[in-house]
């Protein structure tokens, strides 16, 4: 879980500037940009944060 | 006596006439011949000035005192270059370009200076939103960052930010920051990091200039630096502390400055891509607020939430700090030094008469920021809580910190007051929903606001301001994407980096103090001392009594 949190975050980035060199629309850009800030979000909170939550003190 | 104003109006207008002239046709003409064509020769460099057409007063006249100002700083200051010509036309123009640099050395300094008090109101804020207990520790995080921040970035962390940042035309050039390491690909130059200025002195940086940039860029990273400490507070071991704020100082916060402010690819993105003025980050809402907030969220992960705030149904605790008015002053030192950091991050008051624009802007986005936490507050809760009503205020000043240069007054009171709700709802975001122990909200001022300063220099920039930045509302959508691209890049590129050392850190030091050093209060097991031993003594004999 942690390590995929990460995977897709690093993704996140990558997505947008790699659709950089990849197209020239604004539109096209505009939703890879999205996208990339969707998945690092998802990366960092859905994955990576809820793996340290499980294993956090106040649960035990 | 009318007559001698007149007479010394009329030689003014002489003199003036004739510098005026002669500046262009010096800088125009260095290798044409004069023909008979032009109006005027050019004058000579070295021809020596009619001094006494400027009227300078005498020995005499100023023996006797200049209680009105008027005799003080006249054509006897010019410094003259050869005693025996006296003042020529080179002489003073090379007064003039200096005067001009020194002004803007001087205001870069001075707004220095400002942001390194802000380092006090940050101690303040962080100390008096934590309990007595640790107050001594936190304090202590807050004093440390500045020396230990300081020298990592003397090290390497400015060379790899602003090493290849030259051209700096209102410090006077720096040209020895002139190395930057980039990649070719895809066609398009990536420039990644600086490679002159180590220690100040490599690549021929001991330069005034340069010295200047140090200061100024030092002690804006210094501010990302204590944002971290707030965060982890009351739980985080100072060991741990010590080499996280190195690797942010010298590493992780360079680099993604060296990408915006220093010649970088983000810099590069209108130029390479066509999208608007390129990653536009007047004065770091992103290169120093976020990435101190998302530095504070990626070690907050890994040290998790201090014992007592969460209950195992999930249920948050509210854990008040011990100073209230402590927390409110240091807003107002933090709301003063901001006038250093956004106003002092155009580098030159001559010539960039904007920072008048800028200060509003400043001023203005602080005071909606917590009319909207405490407009939020008052509805939700039913009373203006004080510590929000704070972080409401730093939540408008670090969302107008990116667009400050580049935004309307309106544009900046709207930006302020989305920054002061955008804050509550962060805060109770991450409290209620994520379960990360954020003791000042960190995460959320600087962190979450951050990222909306980067996004709304993308809706608000009007195209005035400085480098005609325009952005999605002003008509140009490019300018958004680019920003949306920085958002991005401080997601999934710079809290990667800060989780992962973060990570070796634990690995190898430990992040977290034992159950029983938390319990205790961090101050003794830590620290050595209490920070206010009468009281705690006294709170201690009357629990036992």
């Amino acid at each position: 879980m942690k390590f995929v949190g990460l995977v897709l975050a690093v993704c996140g980035w990558l997505l947008p500037v790699v659709s950089l060199t990849l197209t020239s629309s604004l539109a096209v850009r505009f939703v890879f940009a999205l996208i990339g800030i969707a998945l690092c979000l998802t990366g960092i909170l859905g994955f990576l944060n809820r793996a340290y939550v499980k294993e956090a003190i106040w649960k035990k | 006596m009318r007559r001698k104003k007149l007479n010394t109006l009329i030689r003014g207008f002489v003199l003036a006439t004739y510098f005026l002239c002669g500046v262009p046709a010096w800088a125009q003409t260095p290798s044409q011949p004069t023909t008979s064509t032009q109006a005027s020769p050019a004058p000579a460099m070295n021809a020596p000035l009619a001094v006494k057409e400027a009227n300078p007063p005498s020995a005499d006249e100023l023996g006797k005192g200049d209680a009105s100002g008027s005799l003080t700083g006249t054509v006897n200051d010019v410094t003259v270059s050869n005693p025996k010509t006296g003042l020529t036309l080179g002489d003073a123009l090379n007064q003039i370009g200096q005067n001009k640099v020194a002004i803007n050395f001087v205001w870069t300094l001075i707004t220095g200076f400002l942001v390194m008090f802000m380092q006090a109101g940050f101690a303040a804020v962080e100390t008096g939103l934590c309990r007595a207990k640790n107050a001594n520790h936190t304090i202590m995080m807050n004093f440390m960052v500045y020396g230990i921040g300081l020298f990592a970035y003397w090290v390497c962390g400015f060379a790899i930010q602003m090493g290849g940042a030259a051209g700096v035309s209102s410090l006077g050039g720096a040209a020895p920051l002139s190395g930057e390491f980039a990649l070719h690909f895809a066609g398009k130059t990536w420039g990644l990091w600086g490679t002159h200025g180590f220690f100040l002195t490599q690549g021929g940086t001991y330069d005034v200039a340069v010295m200047v940039l140090f200061l100024f860029e030092m002690v804006f990273m210094d501010t990302a630096a204590t944002i971290v400490t707030g965060g982890c507070a009351e739980r985080w071991k100072f060991a741990a502390f010590a080499v996280s704020s190195v690797f942010l100082a010298a590493i992780t916060y360079p680099l993604f400055a060296n990408w915006a402010w220093g010649g970088g690819w983000l810099f590069g993105l209108g130029s390479n891509f066509g999208l608007g003025a390129g990653y536009a980050d007047f004065a770091g809402s992103g290169v120093v607020h976020a990435v101190g907030g998302l530095s504070a969220l990626a070690v907050a992960i890994i040290v998790g939430p201090r014992i007592g705030k969460y209950n195992r149904d999930g249920s948050s605790n509210a854990i008040p700090g011990h100073d209230i008015t402590m927390v409110l002053i240091g807003c107002f030192i933090l709301a003063f030094g901001w006038f250093g950091f956004n106003p002092g991050s155009t580098l030159g008051a001559s010539g960039s008469l904007r920072i008048a624009t800028i200060a509003v802007d400043t001023m203005l986005a602080g005071a909606t920021g917590s009319f909207g936490a405490v407009f939020y507050m008052w509805v939700r809760y039913g009373k203006p809580d004080a510590s929000m009503s704070g972080n409401g205020l730093l939540a408008g000043l670090v969302a107008i910190t990116a667009p400050s240069g580049f935004v309307n007054t309106i544009g900046a009171a709207i930006i302020g007051l989305i920054a002061g709700v955008l804050v509550c709802l962060s805060v109770e975001f991450i409290d209620r929903v994520a379960h990360i122990d954020d003791p000042v909200g960190a995460i959320s001022v600087h962190g979450t606001c951050g990222l909306w300063g980067v996004l709304s220099v993308g809706l608000f920039a009007d195209g005035t301001g400085i480098g005609s930045v325009r952005g999605l509302f002003y008509g140009n959508a490019g300018q958004l994407v680019a920003q949306m691209i920085g958002v991005a890049t401080l997601l999934g590129c710079i809290f990667t980096l800060t989780f992962v050392f973060n990570l070796i850190v634990d690995y190898f030091v430990g992040q977290r103090v034992s159950p029983q050093a938390e319990l205790e209060g961090l101050d003794i097991p830590e620290m050595g001392a209490l920070g206010y031993p009468e009281f705690v003594l006294k709170m201690q004999g009357a629990g036992a009594a």
